[in-house]
């Protein structure tokens, strides 16, 4: 009887705290910002796709592809900012993780007919593996040491990969064009799963930044971002934080450059670890306002938009690059927090709903 | 100030709906529409910006002598008449796709003409067979484009692969004596695809490979590539890549007096502008599809005993020089060679459908100003072309000025080739 009695008591205070853990969870997932985002991503992604026939799929083929951009850049940028926006990390060179894993991936589809999903966990592993590889090493830099390391490793994956002949050296990897045929029917329907899988990553990745976000970690991280020190006596550890962050930061990036580079068929070193790229994320991420969930999906969406009417418009078409510069100048300068920062500041009732 | 982040804000926001709005497609290209679309993507921004707008220049005198002349008149009676739609690609695979997709599906694009570089015409290409366009090469040179099971696909250069083979023959007859070759290739698909061709062709002639190395893409400092030939004394120094670096590399050359016979680059010499460089240009050899002086005309094609098509070399040149008043370089008639083909095809099908042109390029073997035409058609390597092949030029000296005379195959040449460099 009386081991009965002692043994009950922990027992409901587990109980107890799963269940309030259960009602913090479910509290927070319900915030309202976090669905209005899923449900906007899963809005954008599958208005393109919604009408299967041919005309409509011939119709919306240009949408497709723009969308299919828009949500890569989503996840990029999202996953970036676990990084950069929660820890306060700039990463120039995190295009690293993106190209390794498109090689990776394109390996295991060329050398071992493997699926895409199989290739695309596998170079999210891989991306994995050298962010805890390489976050072990340099993430004892702080501030601008951090930044110019992640573009040293970058530039170093980069010169590694075109003279490392399994992965082709300097020629790169290039896929048959007979494997979407023999797998998926048609390059149309290969299309339609990489498509799938990239709205899939890009909810993923929302998701992913909520929840670091709204978790007892993510407050550690932010603790970081605003004072490391202090945050380490308060008793987060930043080293091994850091790390993690730096992980899932790096994880969803490796399955995207799978993805997009099963889309295009051919990799090549230049293509996949291509600095300037890293740097556009960054602008997205400044652009929708970083360390918000929401500020990366609208960043990427905006920029992404901006630069396929800058791209194709006659009257822009000449002088795409400089107009985007100058927009962009006039955002870092004017609204610095982003369009999220700054509409959260300036309209209270934004504050409840914006996240 | 307030007011103006307020309006800022506004007209960001009405960007990103109006980047929302042209998301959706226009009406695809109406069907009556008798004008033929061309589309391509250029690099009008990026590495390759140099190589590309001299082929759009090409493209673009195709279409304006075309249309002047009245367009192609098909048995039916109807008149094609061309345009151009074209996107700049900024050199980068990012949105080739996409860009591509555009040119079928709203812009009504009917045929293709490829990106320059080989990597972005791979991701291209997968869109023209996708909707079944056909879609010409111009600048996508690497061999392994046309071995990826492609058939709409058709290659206007000399692969890769035979680019600068004559440079060892061309050795090989003007020094017997010459044994040692050192290849100093950029290390990007194209060239990297040249240099492993050229060292088994060189090996199998018996030289010597005493340097194979490749450089990065963005080299500027070439100091310690030229120690090591140096090191390596060889009798000449072939590789090179595209043109920025390639002529980076000449003039580093000529300012350390790296010492060998005889130097071909890849891309770069050929270029007019080339020139500029002075001395450094001096008795440099570079592959080139196609030169100026070259004398090709309707009555090399009869001792061929194939077809003459389009206008001869020298009215070529001189309609180029009339509208851009500079000098073609390969590549400016390069892009006029696509447009050329695709004419031809369409009169050959008498048809502007992709299974019928694509049909009449198969069968295709011409002679045109460019150089001769055909296309491999086994399942291997659809679409490579396999009628040119390339000429090799010199610069030399005429007085106080630098020409560009063609040294190689001897039967087209238009001056005996300086050898070694700089015994003029």
């Amino acid at each position: 009887m009386t081991t009965q009695g002692t043994d009950a008591k922990p027992q409901n205070e587990l109980l107890n705290t799963l269940l309030d853990n259960f009602k913090i969870w479910t509290k927070k997932l319900s915030h309202p910002g976090l669905w209005i985002t899923i449900v906007g991503v899963f809005i954008l992604g599958y208005l393109p796709i919604a009408d299967q026939s041919p005309e409509a799929a011939f119709a919306n083929a240009t949408a497709r592809e723009s969308t299919f951009t828009i949500l890569m850049s989503i996840v990029l940028v999202s996953s970036l900012n676990i990084l950069l926006g929660y820890t306060g990390y700039v990463s120039f060179g995190h295009i690293v993780f993106y190209g390794l894993g498109g090689y990776v991936g394109l390996y295991t589809i060329i050398e071992h007919q493997w699926p895409l999903w199989k290739a695309m966990a596998a170079g999210g592993a891989a991306a994995g593996v050298l962010a805890l590889v390489l976050g072990s090493a340099i993430l004892r830099l702080r501030g601008a040491y951090f930044a110019l390391a992640t573009i040293g490793i970058n530039e170093a994956m980069r010169a590694f990969v075109s003279n490392y002949d399994p992965f082709g050296g300097a020629v790169g990897l290039s896929i048959h064009f007979r494997v979407y045929r023999e797998t998926y029917g048609s390059y149309q329907d290969a299309f339609l799963v990489m498509y799938k899988a990239m709205l899939g990553l890009a909810i993923a990745a929302v998701v992913l930044s909520y929840l670091v976000k709204s978790s007892k970690f993510g407050l550690g991280l932010m603790a970081i971002r605003e004072d490391e020190d202090a945050s380490d006596i308060m008793g987060v550890i930043p080293y091994r934080s850091k790390i993690i962050a730096y992980m899932l930061s790096a994880i969803l990036p490796g399955m995207v450059g799978v993805v997009f580079f099963f889309k295009a068929s051919t990799i090549e070193p230049a293509a996949a670890f291509k600095l300037h790229t890293s740097i556009e994320w960054l602008v997205m991420i400044m652009l929708g306002g970083f360390g918000t969930i929401m500020g990366p999906v609208l960043g990427a969406y905006g920029y992404q938009n901006l630069r396929t009417i800058l791209l194709t418009s006659e009257f822009f078409k000449n002088i795409q690059l400089a107009v985007a510069g100058l927009m962009l100048l006039g955002i870092i300068l004017f609204i610095p927090a982003g369009l999220i920062g700054w509409l959260r500041r300036h309209i209270s009732f934004t504050r409840r709903v914006l996240t | 100030m307030r007011t103006f982040v307020k309006l800022l804000s506004l007209a960001i926001i009405a960007a990103f709906v109006l980047g929302a709005v042209a998301t959706f497609p226009a009406k695809t290209h109406a069907q009556s529409e008798r004008t033929i679309t061309i589309g391509f993507t250029a690099s009008q921004t990026g590495k390759y910006n140099v190589e590309s707008t001299r082929q759009i220049n090409g493209i673009n005198l195709w279409i304006e002598q075309i249309n002047g002349a009245g367009g192609i008149t098909l048995s039916n009676g109807t008149v094609l008449k061309f345009e151009t739609k074209f996107y700049d690609d900024e050199s980068s695979t990012d949105r080739v796709q996409e860009l591509y997709t555009r040119l079928v599906t709203q812009d009504g694009a009917d045929f293709l003409i490829s990106p320059y570089s080989s990597g972005l015409t791979d991701a291209s290409a997968l869109i023209a067979e996708q909707y079944g366009v056909v879609m010409l090469t111009a600048g996508a040179a690497s061999d392994s484009t046309y071995q990826k099971g492609f058939t709409l696909v058709y290659q206007t250069y000399t692969p890769a692969s035979r680019y600068l083979t004559g440079a060892v023959d061309l050795l090989a007859a003007t020094d017997p004596d010459a044994s040692r070759i050192a290849i100093v290739h950029e290390n990007d698909k194209f060239s990297t695809d040249v240099a492993n061709a050229l060292n088994s062709y060189a090996e199998d002639l018996g030289y010597e490979i005493v340097l194979f190395e490749g450089y990065d893409s963005g080299t500027t400092d070439f100091a310690p590539f030229i120690n090591k030939i140096e090191a390596a004394d060889p009798d000449a120094i072939l590789g090179g890549g595209h043109f920025q670096d390639g002529s980076t590399f000449a003039r580093q050359l000529y300012e350390k007096d790296a010492g060998a016979n005889m130097i071909a680059l890849l891309v770069a010499p050929p270029e007019p502008t080339f020139a500029e460089l002075g001395d450094a240009a001096l008795g440099v050899v570079g592959p080139s599809q196609w030169e100026p002086l070259a004398q090709i005309d309707a009555s090399k094609a009869e001792e061929l005993g194939i077809e003459f098509y389009g206008p001869s070399s020298q009215e070529f040149t001189a309609a180029y020089m009339e509208m851009y008043d500079e000098e073609p370089s390969y590549h400016a008639a390069g892009g006029y060679m696509a447009g050329l083909l695709i004419q031809k095809a369409i009169e050959d099908a008498d048809s502007t459908d992709t299974d019928d042109v694509a049909e009449a390029l198969d069968n295709l073997d011409i002679l045109t100003f460019f150089g001769r035409n055909s296309f491999d058609t086994s399942d291997d390597n659809h679409g490579l072309q396999v009628g040119h092949s390339m000429m090799y030029v010199q610069w030399q000296a005429d007085g106080d000025e630098l020409v560009k005379q063609i040294v190689f195959p001897f039967e087209a040449a238009s001056a005996e080739t300086v050898y070694p460099i700089g015994s003029e």
